[in-house]
């Protein structure tokens, strides 16, 4: 039965440490390998290795909102333009019916039809919709996507969301300046052990594309659930369908930000990943729609 | 010996666990009722608020409706007199009925629908109905978590201990179920 939310909360609390300290230990890795690659003895190689990644989650942890908001480029919404009042309106219905303290209601300037939520807790949760969405959608399909992104926010799917899309690209990050540092230097290392270097390189490669796998893995199955808990709250499960709908003939033609935010988006803005693949940040948005109008 | 003493402790220590759970559960289900009514009653005065201010707008331009207007008032101040959760529900009804007649009405005056001031109104108190219907969704979710737990075991032995008896749901009346639509 939807809203028997308390098992998913205490799941995903769970789930996020354990997908911090999963990051924590791919990073340490990632370091510690390249410092003993490039000639340091492991003790100091794992001395400096360490704190680093562990500063850099921590510091992304309490960033990822910022970050988000900053990468998607999203604006607080202004009242005063009618359409983004009656966003905020629903925003609050919402919130009502969730029995939630109000999220900051948040734009991003695209002509796609998306929306995510974000936040480490419901009391600071900020919902963001695009301008082309309040354009396309109606009022009862709008009310359909904010139940949706509610329900991510009642359900805590949002910390796990927000922590890990931050962490996934802080590992990207770094990889790529280990990767690009190493190839650039690599020509006048002495002649270290030839296997490490292979490792590490090989590690940095795929440490990106492990602690995405991960995430996505986690992604998908959110998904059903924040559709059922959406219709449940606007008790209209036909409203997201049609939104759900619109968004599937209105193929992204330009998405916006960065791919490593796509997961949070209420569909993929990016269009190979409507696709059904282990790839893919959501379930098929054809299935999708067919649960909802089963329900 | 001390196996059996630890073994009762043990025991003692699982009883206390679970009737701390059970008391706290109840407690915080019945809180949560008390939440979700406050938050119905600061939309419903929200509500009764902005009914002055509406009457004011509109009155220069429906003079001849007279009757619409008083129903308006008469239903806002049978809200600011009501008690009871279900009484304030009904005189809620009421002031919808009556607010629909109106807004139908200002279709009649394109001067009326031109004002900026109307329209503010006009969008407020559909979102301010819409929160009401919405929070009294939440009430009656949060009734039905209530209910739930006090009537299944074993929350129920603990509940009547604690003198805890179920608590009724707002009624919903069939019409004011219908989402008011705003056109973009």
């Amino acid at each position: 039965m939807p809203l028997m939310v308390e098992e998913h909360i205490r799941k995903n609390k769970r789930d996020t440490l354990l997908v911090c300290i999963f990051m924590l230990s791919l990073l340490f890795a990632i370091i510690f390998a390249f410092g003993f690659a490039i000639g340091f003895p492991p003790i100091i190689a794992m001395s400096i290795g360490l704190p680093i990644s562990i500063i850099y989650i921590l510091a992304s942890y309490s960033f990822s909102v910022q970050s988000v908001i900053a990468a998607a480029k999203a604006r607080p919404a202004n009242p005063r333009i009618r359409k983004e009042k009656i966003f905020m309106y629903k925003v609050e219905e919402m919130a009502i019916a969730a029995g939630l303290p109000v999220p900051k209601a948040y734009v991003q300037d695209s002509s796609d039809i998306n929306a995510f939520a974000t936040g480490k807790k419901p009391e600071e949760a900020i919902i963001c919709v695009t301008t082309g969405a309040l354009e396309k959608l109606n009022t009862e399909e709008l009310e359909g996507v904010m139940g949706h992104e509610m329900s991510h926010i009642l359900n805590r799917d949002i910390l796990i969301a927000t922590v890990t899309v931050g962490v996934v690209g802080a590992i990207a990050l770094i990889s790529e300046i280990l990767l690009r540092s190493f190839l650039w230097g690599g020509g006048r290392q002495r002649g270290k052990s030839g296997g490490l270097i292979i490792i590490a390189i090989v590690f940095a490669i795929f440490a990106p594309i492990f602690s995405r796998l991960a995430y996505l893995f986690i992604s998908r199955r959110r998904e059903y659930l924040a559709d059922a808990n959406g219709a449940y709250l606007t008790r209209n499960p036909e409203g997201l369908a049609r939104a759900l709908e619109k968004i599937k003939a209105d193929l992204p033609d330009d998405p916006k930000g960065s791919p490593t935010v796509a997961p949070l988006y209420i569909a993929n803005p990016f269009k190979r990943a409507l696709k059904d693949s282990i790839w893919a940040t959501h379930p098929p948005i054809d299935e999708r729609i067919r649960r909802l109008r089963e329900m | 010996m001390i196996w059996i003493i630890l073994v009762a402790i043990v025991i003692l220590l699982l009883i206390i666990a679970t009737v701390v759970y059970y008391y706290n559960k109840i407690i915080r289900l019945e809180n949560r009722i008390d939440n979700a009514w406050a938050q119905i009653d600061v939309q419903l005065k929200r509500r009764a608020d902005l009914i002055p201010n509406l009457i004011e707008t509109v009155k220069g331009y429906m003079e001849h409706e007279k009757s619409v207007l008083e129903n308006v008032t008469k239903a806002r101040a049978s809200l600011m007199n009501a008690k009871t959760p279900q009484e304030n529900m009904e005189a809620n009804n009421q002031l919808t009925s009556a607010l629909k007649t109106l807004f139908a009405v200002a279709e009649n005056y394109p001067t009326l629908k031109a004002n900026e001031n109307f329209l503010q109104l006009q969008d407020e108190l559909t979102h301010t109905e819409d929160k009401i219907s919405y929070a009294r969704q939440h009430y009656n979710d949060s009734v039905l978590a209530f209910n739930n737990a006090i009537e299944t075991f074993p929350g129920r032995t603990f509940a009547r201990r604690m003198g805890k008896k179920e608590k009724p749901m707002l009624e919903i009346p069939e019409e004011s179920r219908e989402v008011p639509k705003v056109s973009f």
